[in-house]
């Protein structure tokens, strides 16, 4: 039951860094690679405000999701909004859009570098305090509870509003084709500003989460999850809510088990290639949308 | 004279005298040549060094501590005109933490036809994929830190640190103390240091006293969660634990290991120093580890070098720093030794100067044994939001 509590909580930290990839991905067609600097700096934003002041755990996690909003929109109307219009063609911007996220990730992570001289931060000057509950065998903390409940949550209102909703179809729409969509009336514009602020602000609430978890984090802790939420979203399928939530969990599950029933040598061996060989039986991923060409 | 050094400069200049009538002698042979500045018969004005270090990325308090260690160093030696007449200049260079970079820098460095020597990574990974290019391109190589084999791998590498299983060896007692019948031990496969510590040391000095490791775990250079590991290790019930991590994986484990209901003490390592348990708050009391510095040491000349340390730079220096300055002093005897900037002269020069024990920022009489060097270290343990000796010296 343990390491049960411990896959459902390490995917639901992959999965609310995720989502918000997950969503501008398959829906604007930005794969953000500054993602994991947004998750961190957002931390060491909140990190920063602690130093000169003692806050609550909420005001703690609005500034980070604050910060990520902000940080996200500004990347969008900076950078690749720029891109996009002056690329030659949807395949070029969509590169480019790639290389420049890369570009942008190192910004803040240099000033956060600096400040900490790499040397990890955390937000224990929060009067928030994480608790130890024992039930039974099981010790669950307060935060843990926080983070399952939170990832469930904002994973089905946002699976539901993407499913259920008019913006949603048009975000949707966006994904599929966008020049139809606009001849629809879809605003790609203000929706992917939208969904960009959105992706910003799950990738600061992760991080809050995160780092009153494990209780420190570095200026690099964004690019190491990173890499694992690329790999969620492409083992769950792009632009998949439900396959983004399969891939966290089946990803955490993977791990916790090479953990738990090895020396441990073995666990990004073994996780990764898992996840290597369900993409040659479908590489669309399990839940990735069937791609329709016209001839 | 360098301040900490005179009882070992006295030693040098005997040597010197030595070194003086053995050059009259290889000058009947012919001069000699090799890479790098041009050999002499004297020092030039200026001596150019390059101290090859992660100043970013996940081993950078490391780094950026050895730089301050060289930089207060060649300062001192400067100001003292130790060289008479000669000036060391420091260029530092920044690995990213990255051993591609690390290789890459030293590629530079070797082909630059002007530098003397290198200051090695205090990365293991990093001084791996560095040495080969040390030795191929003969270039003097003082590592500091780079605790893994594969380091020290010929005349023009050395390392002015021990092995850490050397000096880890010093928490024997400790752990005879403890009465530990069962260890649990978490170690980093990404580490040559640690994981040689985690998989062969530590399990080898609980075998010595009696003590059954229980559990091993060994975990990733991405592992940020280590909740899994911990629960596993704390399932065997051991009487201790031991967490052999580096950076911010330190004050994780610790936070989780407490939250997971150990409330024992820890051992850890250096990499838990330099600030990285500060996050954890009184969740680190308790980790206790060797070391082979600390600034609370009472030799003399440690307790000069933390001195003109904290008047520089306003701060406690770590044990990298502490290695670095003394690398720095090794490397300015030798050259001293030599008078020659050249590369090949300066790879001698250090065999005759390690020939001679001497008083530095790690210790007194600190001893060269096979290119490394050998001190007497100390135990920390972690309380109270600061590092406090438990004893020096393996406590006996």
């Amino acid at each position: 039951m343990q390491d049960l509590l411990s896959v459902v909580t390490l995917g639901s930290i992959y999965l609310l860094f995720a989502l918000g990839m997950s969503l501008t991905w398959g829906t604007i067609d930005i794969l953000n690679f500054s993602h994991g600097s947004i998750f961190m700096f957002s931390v060491f934003s909140g990190y920063l405000i602690l130093e000169h002041t003692t806050l609550p755990f909420v005001p703690v996690l609005l500034i980070g999701i604050a910060v990520g909003a902000v940080m996200s929109l500004l990347v969008q109307v900076l950078a690749f909004e720029q891109i996009i219009r002056r690329a030659r063609d949807k395949r070029t911007a969509e590169m480019q859009v790639l290389i420049g996220g890369i570009g942008i990730a190192i910004i803040p992570l240099a000033i956060a570098q600096h400040n900490t001289h790499s040397v990890p931060f955390g937000l224990r000057e929060s009067s928030f305090t994480v608790h130890t509950w024992q039930v039974g065998d099981l010790r669950i903390t307060n935060i843990a509870v926080i983070t399952i409940v939170l990832a469930a949550i904002l994973w089905a209102a946002m699976a539901f509003w993407l499913r259920r909703s008019r913006q949603g179809l048009a975000l949707r729409a966006i994904g599929v084709d966008t020049e139809v969509a606009s001849l629809m009336g879809v605003h790609r514009r203000r929706l992917a500003l939208a969904t960009m602020a959105v992706s910003g602000g799950l990738a600061g609430l992760a991080g809050i989460l995160f780092t009153f978890g494990l209780g420190a984090i570095t200026a690099e802790s964004g690019d190491t999850l990173l890499v694992k939420a690329f790999a969620c979203i492409i083992l769950g399928g792009v632009g998949s809510m439900r396959g983004v939530a399969f891939g966290a969990y089946v990803l955490a599950a993977c791990e916790v088990w090479v953990l738990t029933q090895t020396s441990g040598s073995w666990v990004e061996a073994v996780s990764f290639g898992l996840i290597f060989l369900v993409l040659l039986v479908r590489p669309t991923g399990v839940f990735g949308r069937k791609e329709v060409r016209r001839t | 004279m360098g301040r900490i050094f005179g009882r070992g400069t006295r030693r040098g200049a005997a040597a010197g005298v030595a070194a003086v009538a053995l050059f009259a002698l290889s000058a009947c042979g012919g001069s000699g040549s090799g890479a790098g500045p041009a050999a002499g018969d004297e020092l030039p004005k200026t001596i150019k060094v390059v101290s090859i270090n992660p100043t970013t990325g996940v081993v950078a308090f490391a780094g950026n501590s050895a730089n301050k260690g060289y930089q207060l160093a060649i300062k001192e030696i400067n100001d003292t005109d130790f060289l008479e007449g000669s000036k060391l200049e420091l260029d530092l260079k920044d690995t990213k933490s990255e051993p591609q970079t690390a290789a890459q820098e030293m590629t530079k460095a070797t082909t630059g036809g002007d530098i003397s020597a290198v200051f090695g990574s205090v990365s293991s990974n990093e001084a791996v994929a560095m040495s080969p290019l040390a030795e191929k391109q003969k270039m003097p190589t003082i590592y500091t830190q780079a605790g893994s084999d594969g380091v020290v791998v010929g005349d023009y590498t050395w390392r002015a640190t021990p092995l850490m299983r050397e000096y880890y060896t010093n928490l024997t007692k400790y752990l005879k103390d403890s009465g530990a019948k069962s260890i649990g031990i978490i170690y980093t496969e990404a580490t040559p240091t640690l994981q040689d510590i985690g998989k062969n040391t530590l399990p080898g000095m609980a075998k010595d006293l009696g003590i059954e490791v229980t559990a091993s775990v060994g975990t990733q250079a991405t592992t940020q969660d280590f909740s899994a590991p911990i629960s596993q290790i704390l399932k065997s019930k051991p009487d201790i634990v031991s967490i052999l991590l580096v950076g911010a994986s330190n004050p994780t484990a610790m936070t989780q290991l407490r939250q997971a209901g150990y409330d024992g003490p820890v051992l850890g390592n250096s990499g838990a120093s330099a600030g990285n348990l500060k996050p954890a708050g009184a969740d680190a009391d308790g980790m206790v580890w060797a070391a082979d510095f600390n600034s609370a040491m009472s030799a003399e000349s440690s307790q000069t070098f933390t001195k003109l340390y904290q008047d520089e730079y306003g701060e406690a220096p770590l044990n990298y720093a502490a290695e670095a300055y003394d690398a720095a002093w090794f490397l300015a005897r030798s050259l001293k030794e030599a008078q020659s900037a050249d590369r090949e002269s300066i790879k001698d020069a250090m065999a005759k100067v390690a020939e001679s024990s001497f008083d530095g920022a790690l210790g007194t009489d600190l001893k060269w044994v096979d290119q490394d060097l050998v001190v007497p270290g100390v135990v920390i343990e972690y309380r109270d939001g600061g590092e406090h000796i438990l004893y020096e010296g393996s406590g006996e």
